[in-house]
């Protein structure tokens, strides 16, 4: 849950990057790391394990600087995308208040993003959060490949399996590339702010 | 499309698969271009591509059994650890406990031995040291051995730290988990002279640790009065200690007046983000909200009596 200081006027909020195994999730963060420096108000801290495989977190700190009088902070966290590490990603998504849906666009990962989401919903039931009511933006990463002759699926096929229901906003990416990155990001932090801002008024 | 063809794309697409760490997926593929392979006997050099392939899988094999062997808690660097003992410790409601939840988080990420330091740091504050003595049990019994766990206890009750309240606390908690793990193990008793007074005052400590979860919400069941059988959540909007602040809507008024103060509530659920449990409670107090965005609102107190 955000922090909030109204008496020095500072915001700190967390977005969590949640999604399958090797879907992009470390990607996303490395390249607002290496393209928004601007932004970024510190390190990133990876821990991960063989064949750099997110194994705790990934960790971003970014300032927005002055928003409506408030100096607002946002720490970005990645959660590992494998099966075995349910307890980590719960633990990850601790304080939540915002998250970024990385898909696979590839066909051979649909069922993948499918339970990966049904993970995300239940780890947030835990939290007495709903996936409904959380900011949450879909990304469809890995679009590229579709170059590359890779088979992927469409952007209906996608929105049909993850957003019939939640109708959130959606992005086509390619985090290698950096497409769609900034665009999700700043989605998000706009969702975000607007939640922080209903439930705090603090920009009244 | 030929047949050299499909085995190039199919190729392509397990190598992709491969590079993208997706292995059980690329194996799937080279085993169909094995299957390929050996259905059609024309393919020139046919011995040649099987051979490769089945190399490939191989070589697929061995990187999953690496994944596979790798371990799943490793020990990260101090200034990791750092930032998990600061980042992951929610709504402290002081510095002690802050510093709990978050030697809490290091034993939850794995890192043991920084977190069994915390906890030791944390055995000469007094408000803390029952909370921080059971989490060194805890990471004992996770991460060391029964014997330690138990040879800490001993320490303490030949030390001069804990008081007679905070020693039958603490063998109480380690006779429990001693108990539902099948071991039986006599633990030294404390010293009798305090000990049936400090009964008393240990269960209201023991309750007093649940200060130390941080609730989020509750769900309360009413068995009283005209609205008996509603159930209603309620965030949680500040916790001191058992006391949790909840605020009602003005508009609520048939609730406003069923929550009197001094109605025990018998029904409650709380929310903790590690655990959901049931207990009961009592409305402590009960003010109307004079000034700022939520003017009219009642804000109310509930005080935790019990939890199972």
């Amino acid at each position: 849950m955000a922090i909030f200081n109204l008496k020095n006027r500072e915001i700190e909020c967390k977005i969590v990057y949640y999604g399958p195994g090797r879907c992009g999730k470390t990607t996303n963060l490395e390249y607002i790391h290496k393209s928004f420096k601007k932004q970024v108000a510190g390190e990133m801290v990876s821990v991960n394990t063989e064949g750099d495989r997110t194994l705790y977190f990934d960790f971003l700190p970014l300032g927005l600087g002055q928003i409506k009088g408030c100096d607002v902070r946002v720490q970005l966290y990645t959660v590992p995308g494998q099966v075995q590490y349910r307890s980590t990603r719960k633990l990850v998504l601790m304080g939540v208040d915002a998250i970024v849906f990385v898909a696979d666009s590839l066909v051979i990962r649909r069922e993948k993003n499918l339970l990966s989401l049904k993970d995300l919903q239940d780890n947030l039931k835990e939290y007495n959060l709903s996936i409904f009511k959380i900011p949450l933006i879909m990304q469809y990463n890995k679009r590229d490949l579709a170059k590359q002759g890779m088979p992927l699926m469409t952007i209906e096929q996608m929105q049909r399996d993850l957003n019939r229901q939640l109708k959130v906003p959606f992005f086509e990416a390619s985090a290698l590339a950096g497409q769609g990155v900034g665009a999700t990001l700043k989605e998000c932090l706009k969702l975000t702010l607007k939640s922080l801002q209903k439930q705090t008024k603090w920009a009244e | 499309m030929d047949i050299k063809n499909q085995i190039k794309a199919l190729i392509q697409e397990a190598e992709l698969y491969r590079t993208q760490g997706l292995l059980k997926e690329s194996k799937t593929k080279y085993k169909a271009i094995l299957a390929l392979i050996k259905t059609n006997v024309q393919i020139q050099n046919r011995e040649n591509l099987l051979a490769g392939v089945r190399k490939k899988i191989v070589a697929i094999d061995t990187e999953i059994l690496k994944l596979a062997k790798a371990p799943s808690v490793i020990e990260v660097p101090e200034k990791i650890q750092d930032l998990i003992k600061k980042q992951f410790a929610f709504a402290a409601k002081d510095e002690d406990s802050g510093a709990v939840e978050g030697a809490i988080a290091l034993a939850k990420f794995g890192q043991f031995d920084r977190a069994l330091k915390e906890f030791n740091l944390l055995l000469d504050k007094d408000a803390v040291r029952v909370v921080a003595a059971k989490n060194i049990i805890r990471c004992h019994m996770t991460h060391t051995s029964v014997e330690n766990a138990v040879a800490e206890y001993e320490k303490w009750l030949s030390g001069d730290k804990f008081s007679s309240t905070q020693l039958i606390n603490v063998r109480s908690f380690l006779g429990d988990i001693l108990a539902k793990k099948g071991i039986t193990q006599v633990l030294s008793p404390v010293p009798e002279k305090e000990s049936s007074s400090a009964l008393g005052k240990a269960a209201d400590e023991e309750l007093q640790e649940d200060d130390y979860l941080d609730i989020s919400a509750i769900k309360i069941t009413l068995d009283v009065g005209p609205q008996k059988g509603r159930s209603l959540e309620f965030d949680v909007n500040f916790q001191s200690g058992n006391t949790l602040s909840l605020i009602i809507s003005s508009r609520d008024k048939s609730l406003i007046e069923n929550l009197d103060v001094g109605l025990k509530l018998n029904n409650v659920q709380f929310f903790s983000p590690i655990a959901i449990f049931e207990g009961t409670g009592i409305v402590a107090e009960k003010t109307q909200i004079g000034t700022g965005p939520k003017r009219g609102d009642y804000s109310l107190d509930i005080k935790i009596l019990s939890t199972n």
